[in-house]
């Protein structure tokens, strides 16, 4: 995978790009504007990651500069601490997802595995399925193999995000902002709760189970092999 | 300052010179119309005197005429009488520099210093001249005299004004002193100085109170940024300090990595904490300086409220506490769903971490939004309180939060032009948190 990262603050940028060539991506570091919107007009790249505020033209004017150029690569973009109220200003722009920063790594992995691996919209989809779990997206029913599991529809919502992006870590931020629009952390533990409650449903009956915790980054659904029951 | 010294003198001083030019220009124009008046009135006079001395001829003919015009004469007074022969020469009578056989009015100037003459001649039946004449200086005095009594008075008015000016300026100034002293006072740093006020309700009143009005509000502002400086200060140097006797206490004991990570671990959670506490102080201020409001949309307050308490219902299960939802369908409200969801989810957390038992969560027609429990709830001295800042009750201290989630729903009802109210519970027992928002109209489509 090749990224893109646009952030003027060297140590930032040294501690993302470091981080993600360690797990064999192909970083390109800009540490400007100017640099950034020329690397991203001219070279390939699976996701773009750029702060808002750059010398030189901002995160939004390249994102506009690109989607006006008919590229569509997933862009993320960093914003300051307190500034997710602007984040609408950001999706209008044409971002794919934002995060505040100062954020954990194991957020913007996460983050930037779910921009990579974003299925082309599929206007026709009428199920999910991962591995014997099946989910009837017109219907609004899930089955276990021929196991049929009553899902209230926050625990349907919350399943069904999980399932478009099956094998990735999902972070609690994620699910709150993906799934619930909810912008901000709550205090009590909303994401753990629900996924909980969803674990239990679909292992209900010794079904192996399917959702991993991964421990201080978030939740993996996936088909349960024998390795990992 | 020497503009404001220099006001009021200024102002009188205009006054008095406006009064005295104004009075000068009128005493020109009245000593003509005076003149003008009481020579009317001396040519009435003398076409009387002639008319007599008419009479006088035709009673005693010109030997009884011209003994009367030798009485006038020697009389010396401001009346001249002449007579004269048809062809102009004198018969009696005495007048300096007599023109012959003068018919009607004339005024007759004289040579050197004398006043001009004011006079009337006429032809007597028998062919004789008579010349009835009057000094016009008495006349012009009179005129003068009359002319010169506005002036006078004006010039008097002005000195009148031109003191009274500097009593007001007196006075003037030391309000504005006064007003000048306290402004110092205020910019020294002293906010609670106030401008003086007379008490008379007058203008200069009127404008100390708005700007008292202006410096409480300014006041209250100061204390407030200071008040929250101070909980910044103090609410982020606690974890702070721990955050950094861990890290001192790991460097200081032998490596191991074990417990290393321990250390790593809870250094990051502590951190994580200070950021959210910062993002949420972040978010409060930008709310309350007005941000989010160009995303204020027209949106469904009861499906946005059903919406975010199922997602908590189970989680209130999961601590052995219930939700009842009592929602009036269809309320709408203009504001942003990411605040408001936030300020519902805020107030929920808030029943679960700070409250007890059932959780009643209510929205009622005319968008009252209301959020109750049935724990101890907040003493009423403390309602206030526990919206600012970081407060938090003592028995809180030890609960997940950062002392910010109600001012943030208060800061979201202000920004929605609403209000957040806290008081006991209807049931008469916890807390009951309503947030009031103004109803949109009916959605457009």
């Amino acid at each position: 995978m090749r990224i893109l990262l646009i952030e003027d603050d060297v140590a930032t940028a040294d501690y993302v790009a470091k981080g993600l060539a360690e797990e064999g991506q192909v970083v390109d570091v800009a540490r400007n504007g100017k640099d950034g919107l020329f690397l991203a007009l001219n070279e390939p790249f699976d996701v773009i990651v750029t702060d808002r505020m750059l010398p030189g033209p901002d995160g939004l004017t390249i994102l506009r500069a690109l989607r006006a150029s008919g590229i569509s690569t997933p862009v993320l973009v960093l914003t300051a601490l307190g500034e997710v109220d602007r984040k609408v200003e950001g999706l209008e722009a044409g971002a794919d997802d934002y995060l505040a920063k100062p954020f954990a790594y194991a957020e913007l992995r996460a983050r930037i595995r779910a921009l990579a691996r974003r299925p082309a919209p599929q206007a026709e989809l009428r199920e999910l399925s991962v591995g014997d779990l099946h989910m009837d997206l017109l219907r609004r029913t899930v089955r276990r193999g021929a196991r049929n599991i009553e899902l209230l529809p926050t625990e349907f919502r919350l399943l069904e995000y999980m399932m478009r992006h099956p094998g990735e870590v999902l972070t609690r931020t994620m699910v709150l902002e993906k799934v619930w629009d909810f912008s901000f952390d709550p205090t009590t533990n909303v994401v753990d709760v629900h996924v909980s409650r969803l674990r239990r449903k679909l292992e209900a009956g010794g079904d192996p189970p399917m959702i991993r915790t991964v421990r201080g980054a978030g939740y993996v659904l996936s088909s349960p092999t024998p390795d990992q029951g | 300052m020497i503009r404001l010294r220099s006001f009021a003198p200024r102002v009188a001083l205009t006054i008095a010179v406006v009064v005295l030019v104004t009075s000068f220009l009128g005493a020109g124009w009245g000593w003509l119309r005076a003149q003008d008046a009481l020579r009317q009135q001396l040519d009435l006079v003398l076409a009387a005197e002639a008319e007599g001395l008419v009479r006088d001829y035709e009673t005693y003919g010109l030997r009884g005429l011209s003994e009367v015009a030798e009485i006038y004469s020697r009389r010396q007074g401001p009346l001249f009488v002449l007579l004269q022969t048809s062809d102009g020469r004198p018969i009696s009578g005495r007048l300096p520099s007599a023109p012959a056989a003068l018919r009607g009015f004339a005024t007759l100037r004289q040579s050197g210093d004398s006043a001009p003459l004011r006079a009337l001649g006429a032809m007597l039946p028998g062919g004789a001249n008579l010349i009835v004449a009057s000094d016009l200086s008495s006349v012009d005095r009179a005129a003068y005299a009359l002319a010169w009594t506005p002036p006078l008075a004006g010039a008097l008015a002005a000195l009148v004004a031109l003191g009274l000016g500097f009593l007001l300026a007196n006075g003037l100034e030391r309000r504005l002193a006064g007003v000048s002293d306290a402004a110092r006072a205020v910019m020294a740093g002293d906010l609670t100085r106030r401008l003086p006020e007379s008490g008379r309700g007058d203008e200069f009143d009127r404008l100390s109170a708005t700007i008292n009005a202006m410096l409480a509000r300014i006041e209250t502002l100061v204390a407030e940024v200071r008040q929250v400086t101070d909980d910044v200060a103090h609410d982020l140097r606690s974890p702070l300090s721990r955050l950094r006797q861990r890290l001192e206490a790991a460097l200081a004991r032998a490596r191991d990595p074990a417990a290393d990570g321990e250390t790593l671990e809870g250094a990051l959670a502590e951190l994580d904490q200070i950021l959210s506490t910062f993002a949420a102080l972040l978010r409060i201020a930008r709310t309350e300086a007005g941000a989010g409001r160009e995303g204020f949309a027209s949106l469904d307050l009861s499906a946005l409220a059903a919406e975010v308490v199922d997602i908590y219902v189970p989680v209130a299960e999961d601590s052995g506490r219930r939700i009842e939802p009592s929602i009036a369908p269809g309320q709408r409200v203009s504001g942003s769903a990411p605040l408001l969801r936030q300020a519902l989810a805020n107030l929920l957390d808030n029943a679960l971490n700070h409250g007890a038992g059932t959780i009643q969560v209510s929205l009622r027609p005319g968008a009252v939004l209301e959020v109750s429990d049935q724990g101890p709830g907040i003493p009423p001295e403390e309602r206030e309180k526990v919206m600012r800042r970081f407060y938090r009750l003592d028995r809180s201290r030890a609960t997940p939060g950062t002392g910010l989630g109600l001012s943030l729903v208060a800061a979201v009802a202000r920004l929605h032009g609403g209000a957040l109210t806290l008081r006991e519970a209807v049931s008469g027992r916890g807390l009951s948190a309503v947030l009031e928002l103004p109803q949109a109209g009916p959605a457009e489509f």
